[in-house]
């Protein structure tokens, strides 16, 4: 019955990889209901213990759901009330410190190109320096006019479907329990015990990767807050944290956390690039714990998916759905995988199906009982 | 919504029936409640098939009407192990380990069967330990009753 231990055939590989595929080809088109689902899931995952505490206690499994799920939007909306006063007041502050940051970040790389010049001739012959300049001044000029149109309209058009998120995670707490035996009733007897199964571990492929992946950003913020804090770079915490959540998206998640460190490092400290430097240091050995220690201690188990197919998963992923792509690709794989490797087991096990053939002709003569006389 | 708190849990027919049955003897109502939410409730004709000897077993199965037949794989009648009756439970081996089921179980007659999942055993021991400390209890009396008269058996047969 173990999927894992007796593994798949290439037709059933194939089959997962296929599926993944479309999957992610429907999801880019409905990444407005696709991404509320899934930080639904991530607050489902989050609050079903306490309800089940809740139901131990003696509530139903409704009124458990209801007070959690009103517990939590409690706390989100009293989180929003202080938060957003707190933010309109600073955004000022912040877009001029954005402007500083990137005006800090462009003199580092002006710096190091210009040293550059220096020792290659090539690079001095080219212009390198003054070609970067003018790049980088001709992309900030147009930024504003580019692509602030698009991110608030964006944003408008993700803000309605964010406020699903929580509702959305209330009926999974409320009736998921009696989704599964929904589904279940309708599987006949013969395949009852392997396709509960294969729910069970669909749902604990689920739980175990939004689990690992909220483990695995606590430790990296945690440990990107001590080296940057070690290193002297202002506001350590949230930067590890801001890093933490980007690394969510692979590799691109990664690049541009590490952009946002060098950045700060570049502009807290303009004559220093070695502590830039320093900062890239520690970006790059965090990842290395990340990939070697930290994943397989949280996402990675969770998975069980071989590092080949993952990476070649990631860039089908990002190829097809861009970065929505390279986020949803490994545990939607993990899920399909579950589901083709179960399937596969089912659908070719002959005493299964000669089960399942015995039963319907029980029933058939059953219901015939009394039509003979 | 907190009188839950407070007021007896009235138990429904099937609560009332799983209260009967032996491996959830000593449950309190809302114990009892905690699970039934996790059973899956199946019917089966006379001679179908539940599971084969050798296969790997995922659940533990109670009855809850008609008859169940365990027997060795395909001698429902040479073979014949046991019968079991409603409130009896069987494939209890399964919530120990996946190791392959020991002998056929087939109906002996149109029964209803109630299905507790090894996984939600499991999250049972997590999320309820108390609920599953019981019904680990009434497992481990039920394997020792099983153990004292194969031994009795045993030694009979040697003397």
């Amino acid at each position: 019955m173990n999927a894992q231990t007796r593994g798949s055939g290439p037709v059933v590989w194939a089959a997962v990889i296929t599926v993944t595929c479309l999957l992610l080809v429907v999801f880019h088109a409905a990444l407005w209901l696709v991404v509320p689902f899934l930080v639904a899931l991530v607050i489902y995952y989050g609050l079903r213990p306490l309800a089940n505490r809740l139901v131990l206690a003696g509530l139903s499994v409704e009124t458990a759901a209801a007070i959690v799920s009103l517990a939590f939007l409690a706390l989100l909306i009293l989180l929003l009330t202080f938060l957003l006063p707190w933010m309109a007041m600073r955004a000022v502050t912040w877009q001029d410190s954005v402007g500083r940051y990137i005006d800090g970040g462009v003199a580092l790389l002006l710096q190091t190109l210009a040293a550059l010049e220096e020792r290659f001739a090539f690079l001095e012959r080219v212009h390198a320096a003054a070609t970067v300049r003018a790049q980088v001044v001709d992309f900030t000029e147009q930024f504003g006019q580019k692509y602030a149109t698009t991110f608030a309209m964006t944003l408008a058009t993700w803000l309605p479907s964010a406020l699903l998120a929580p509702f959305l995670a209330f009926f999974m707490l409320r009736d998921g329990r009696r989704f599964q035996h929904f589904v279940s009733r309708a599987v006949p007897n013969a395949f009852f015990e392997r396709t509960l199964y294969l729910l069970y571990e669909v749902d604990r492929t689920a739980h175990s990767y939004f689990q690992g992946l909220l483990k695995l950003t606590v430790l990296d913020a945690a440990t990107l807050a001590i080296g940057l804090w070690a290193i002297g770079i202002s506001s350590p915490v949230t930067l590890g944290l801001v890093t933490a959540v980007l690394a969510w998206i692979p590799y691109v998640g990664s690049i541009a956390g590490c952009l946002i460190v060098v950045l700060v490092a570049a502009t807290d400290f303009p004559n220093q690039p070695t502590l830039a430097y320093s900062a890239v240091g520690l970006f790059l050995f965090v990842r290395l714990l990340d990939d070697f220690l930290f994943m397989p201690m949280t996402v990675g188990r969770s998975l069980h998916i071989h590092p080949l197919p993952s990476v070649v998963m990631l860039f089908i992923g990002g190829a097809i759905a861009g970065v929505a792509g390279l986020m949803l690709v490994l545990p939607l794989l993990g899920v399909v995988m579950a589901i083709g490797e179960t399937i596969g087991q089912v659908v070719t096990d002959p005493r299964l199906r000669a089960r399942h053939a015995y039963a319907k002709r029980l029933r058939a003569s059953e219901a015939a009982a009394d039509l003979s006389n | 919504m907190l009188t839950g708190f407070t007021k007896q849990t009235r138990l429904s027919p099937r609560w009332q029936q799983l209260g009967r049955v032996k491996l959830f003897a000593g449950l309190k109502p809302r114990e009892l409640k905690i699970v039934s939410s996790l059973l899956h409730e199946r019917e089966y004709l006379k001679d179908e098939v539940i599971f084969d000897e050798g296969e790997e077993g995922q659940a533990i199965y109670v009855v809850l009407a008609g008859k169940v037949l365990i027997c060795r794989q395909g001698e429902p009648v040479a073979g014949r192990i046991a019968e079991l009756g409603e409130g009896e439970f069987f494939g209890d081996l399964a919530l120990l380990d996946d190791a392959p089921r020991v002998a056929q179980a087939r109906a002996a007659e149109k029964c209803r069967l109630a299905v507790l999942f090894r996984a939600d055993f499991m999250g049972l021991l997590e999320t309820h330990a108390v609920v599953a400390s019981k019904i680990s209890l009434q497992l481990a009396r039920d394997i020792g009753r099983r153990l004292r008269v194969m031994t009795q058996t045993y030694t009979r047969g040697v003397s």
